[in-house]
């Protein structure tokens, strides 16, 4: 059922904004996002149509609970993050590197990029962190207690404004670390689009070249 | 760009690099709507205020990754509540019973929909669904409004399953053709 024609890709994209594309099929179609920018702006094609449907939501304004609620989980990690130390040698706690991140005081290059992939409750899983110079393109990638999966790795993709997503190489499970060399066009790629995905492949990564699995998170590096 | 969507935007760009005041204030333009959103598509506060919470959190965090081609920055947002939402109601689905979703459409439900449709006669979409007819359009609607699946609105419809997935296939058809005229 893989799209293949721009009517298909059209009445599939409409069906997953509605929500009625569903289970196998909906988790297909992401990957099929994933590797296609076409299928990705045929989304939001259909997201920003709809949107003339949301003009009848009548607004109500949340208790105050609801903002000190987040609040208090997007704040504490700056607190803890002017404090000022770095743990090293231990496994990282998933505020402080965020708080790291987004406070590093001084960038040693303009052209670096940070970026943490999360959950969907938000908890770190791994720390990306472009580490480039005139001799030197990798990309060092942190895991910060990311559960393995049996028989399966993490497969982390650069994703082209344009074109298909080309793989960065496996994410390191638990609180591992490894780093990626980029070529330069992986640097130009990553530079220029910033996005990057993960699926789970099977071990040792997608068999095609393309993702074959479940795409699991996104992110969008940060340039510093 | 009008002044308000310009202010959105800037607000978007402060909060993806950290900006907590910019955030706040992010916040407080669109959660009366997010909260809308959630309460029309779940109808329940508790799991509203739950759902606007973690929508907030995303936004936090993936504020870099809005750019134009996803439309305004609420409709971004809102595209986020959405999905969330919808999430919620496919949990909750195991435990709910067909019957609930027929009061939920009898009651109340269906007028913030024809509140959309009467307040939007400019707008394309508005046009073409007018133009639906009221099976194609009621079943589009009762999925986007309500994340009611295929099955569900069969069941609610009391009409076979490959009928409702033809209706909102067809129904979807001819709104892309007629999007696109």
């Amino acid at each position: 059922m893989k799209p293949d024609h721009y009517q298909r890709n059209h009445a599939l994209a409409a069906e997953y904004v509605l929500g009625t594309l569903h289970g196998g099929a909906r988790r297909r179609f992401e990957t099929w996002m994933l590797e296609s920018p076409r299928v990705r702006r045929q989304v939001w094609y259909w997201e920003r149509r709809f949107q003339s449907l949301n003009r009848g939501i009548v607004e109500r304004r949340p208790p105050a609970a609801v903002w000190r609620r987040v609040h208090a989980r997007i704040a504490r990690p700056r607190s803890v993050a002017r404090a000022w130390w770095w743990p090293v040698g231990s496994v990282l706690a998933a505020s402080l590197v965020l708080a790291l991140i987004l406070l590093w005081p001084s960038a040693p290059a303009p052209q670096q990029f940070v970026g943490v992939i999360q959950n969907s409750q938000a908890q770190p899983l791994w720390v990306l962190r472009t580490v480039t110079d005139d001799s030197h393109r990798q990309l060092s990638l942190q895991g910060v207690n990311v559960e393995p999966v049996d028989g399966k790795d993490f497969e982390l993709w650069l994703l082209p404004r344009s074109g298909a997503a080309i793989s960065v190489g496996l994410l390191p499970a638990g609180g591992g670390q490894r780093t990626a060399s980029l070529s330069e066009r992986q640097l130009e790629v990553l530079r220029r689009s910033r996005a990057l995905a993960v699926s789970l492949e099977p071990a040792g990564g997608s068999p095609s070249g393309q993702p074959t699995g479940p795409v699991l998170y996104q992110v969008r590096m940060i340039a510093m | 760009m009008s002044e308000k969507l310009s202010e959105m935007v800037k607000l978007m760009a402060h909060t993806s690099r950290g900006d907590l005041a910019s955030f706040e204030k992010l916040y407080s333009a669109t959660s009366p709507r997010l909260y809308g959103l959630c309460l029309r598509m779940l109808g329940n506060r508790h799991e509203a205020q739950e759902v606007l919470q973690e929508i907030y959190i995303k936004v936090w965090h993936h504020a870099g990754e809005y750019h134009p081609e996803r439309g305004s920055p609420v409709t971004w947002m809102i595209s986020i509540g959405r999905y969330a939402c919808m999430d919620v109601l496919r949990q909750r689905r195991v435990h709910q019973d067909v019957d609930d979703f027929r009061d939920s459409l009898r009651g109340g439900g269906m007028e913030p929909q024809q509140a959309a449709l009467a307040s939007a006669d400019k707008e394309n979409l508005d046009r073409c669904l007018r133009e639906l007819s009221d099976p194609h359009r009621a079943s589009i609607q009762m999925a986007y409004f309500h994340g009611l699946t295929h099955g569900q609105m069969a069941r609610t419809l009391g009409k076979p399953l490959g009928t409702v997935k033809s209706w909102v296939r067809r129904g979807l058809d001819f709104l892309r053709r007629c999007l696109e005229r």
